[in-house]
């Protein structure tokens, strides 16, 4: 469970990216978190695994306030989070196996895998994940030679291999080609149901957004201006998130 | 500046592009400096037609000698040059290897403190400026002459350029790995060992080896402030037993030319 509580974020530069979001979201869910560019999607994705650290406000995961916690503490909430970004962020000279393995380089002392060594139930986990997103063919390829729709399997495959109990996605499928694009959801959709692991993404496309989550939150401005399910929403309220009607060649497309 | 019109009637400015002036500036100044440097020398005898005679004096065998004489004093040299090899590579080995957490330490992307990249590297700065030689006579004056001051001369000098080199390569990785690993709540080293050395490694070797085969032909060099490598053998005939002088630049040669090829080889390898 994550509890937002009156969480602001003021940048450096005095952008307000957060101006105060009270939000819940509940073990299970596939919440979609959609609005424009700049409107605060990001940071409010990246505050719950404290990439990025809010200014005022309190962040609970599991009851835990995560708002000042940092070192060990940090890494311990961070393992149990997978994160899927949009431009896939492998290490692309390695074999696709060597970065699912990276999913569990937190769970091991530091000389260890400074030198490599990983417990055998590890390999076999990797391989599993592999096998689970469908490309355990792939394993010993390097990360580089696959399509972006494999390597953002790869990278679910990664943080699969976490065993975590939430995956943060940005834009998972922003740099996809339409149909990769499905593919990709349907795998979020059944990690989601398959493995009951939350899902909290950020998406550019609405309609996806609709078929995909259960639960829809549009952010505008830094506020949160719906909540609720993905059934639930009006076209009067996609108006207010985006400040004007969506055209129909904006949408994926059906 | 140019003014472009389009067909539609709008102007661009186009701003004039300095790379011109900079570049016309470079070589003036060389043909400038080239002219003070001929006229500041004294006593130049201006006499090209020396050249082949002493090509010919290094490439062939001495007055009164055969090319089995020839080639039997470059199989001479083969001690000499195992030596000088030996050394070349226990010098960039060990240079290399300890160039890297510094290089790391310097590192504006993984250090974010400028109060830990900045000094740094002004220290790798102020110690590139001390000349190989100069590294070699401090390092006699710890060890004396034999090949072992020529090996800590040679990873000091290497230990310098590498981490230079190596800093500039880990500014242009990709940072989002770092950040795919720090996700996963991996700590710094962890993060450095899997999304910075992958991205790093192939590059890295390629300079090491470039570095060696350049400390082998400037292992010659050191003979001059008295180790013995294989730059002592010219040094010793004072450049005139120019066939002697020029078997060991074959041996040089030869020896450049495999550490090319291999080097090649490993570069194919890690691609």
């Amino acid at each position: 469970m994550i509890r937002f509580v009156d969480v602001q974020k003021t940048y450096a530069n005095g952008v307000q990216a957060l101006k105060g979001v009270n939000l819940q979201i509940n073990d299970g869910e596939f919440v979609a978190i959609i609005g424009l560019s700049g409107a605060g999607k990001s940071t409010l994705l990246r505050s719950i695994n404290k990439m990025i650290s809010i200014t005022s406000g309190q962040l609970f995961i599991d009851d835990a306030e995560i708002s000042s916690i940092k070192g060990k503490d940090l890494r311990m909430l961070r393992r149990n989070i997978g994160m899927i970004f949009q431009s896939f962020n492998l290490v692309k000279r390695m074999t696709v196996y060597n970065n699912v393995l990276t999913g569990r380089v937190a769970y091991h002392p530091t000389f260890k895998t400074v030198f490599g060594l990983f417990p055998h139930e590890d390999k076999i986990l990797a391989l599993e994940s592999l096998d689970t997103m469908g490309i355990l063919d792939k394993a010993f390829t390097r990360a580089d030679q696959l399509s972006g729709g494999q390597q953002q399997r790869v990278a679910l495959a990664r943080a699969l291999a976490q065993k975590p109990k939430l995956i943060l996605a940005d834009e998972p499928v922003a740099s996809l080609d339409p149909i990769t694009t499905v593919q990709v959801m349907d795998d979020f959709a059944r990690i989601n149901r398959d493995f009951g692991i939350t899902i909290v993404a950020n998406m550019h496309h609405v309609d996806l957004a609709l078929k995909y989550a259960s639960r829809i939150i549009g952010i505008k401005d830094g506020r949160v201006v719906f909540d609720g399910p993905s059934a639930a929403i009006s076209e009067a309220k996609l108006v207010e998130i985006y400040g004007r009607a969506l055209k129909h060649n904006e949408l994926l497309g059906e | 500046m140019a003014r472009l019109t389009l067909t539609n009637g709008k102007v661009v400015i186009k701003p004039f592009n300095r790379i011109w002036i900079v570049l016309g500036i470079v070589i003036a100044l060389s043909f400038l400096f080239g002219y003070v440097v001929a006229l500041e020398s004294e006593g130049i005898t201006f006499r090209p037609d020396q050249l082949p005679i002493i090509l010919k004096k290094m490439f062939s065998p001495h007055r009164g000698e055969t090319w089995i004489d020839y080639f039997s004093y470059i199989l001479e040299l083969q001690n000499v040059m195992v030596m000088t090899l030996q050394m070349c590579y226990g010098g960039t080995v060990i240079g290399a290897l300890s160039a890297v957490p510094i290089a790391l330490l310097s590192s504006k992307n993984i250090v974010k403190t400028k109060w830990i990249y900045g000094p740094f590297r002004f220290l790798l700065n102020l110690f590139r400026t001390i000349p190989v030689t100069v590294l070699a006579v401090i390092s006699i004056g710890m060890v004396g002459t034999g090949i072992l001051a020529g090996m800590i001369a040679i990873s000091l000098f290497t230990f310098g350029i590498m981490a230079k080199m190596l800093f500039e390569l880990i500014e242009t990785i990709d940072m989002n790995c770092v950040e795919a690993l720090e996700s996963t709540g991996a700590n710094r080293v962890q993060a450095i060992r899997y999304a910075v050395f992958p991205q790093v490694f192939p590059v890295f070797i390629g300079y090491t080896i470039y570095i060696f085969e350049t400390n082998v032909r400037s292992s010659a060099i050191l003979s001059y402030v008295g180790i013995t490598t294989i730059g002592t053998i010219m040094k010793d005939n004072e450049m005139t037993d120019y066939d002697k002088v020029g078997g060991a630049v074959i041996l040089i040669f030869v020896v450049c030319v495999i550490i090319q090829l291999f080097s090649d080889l490993v570069r194919r390898k890690l691609e």
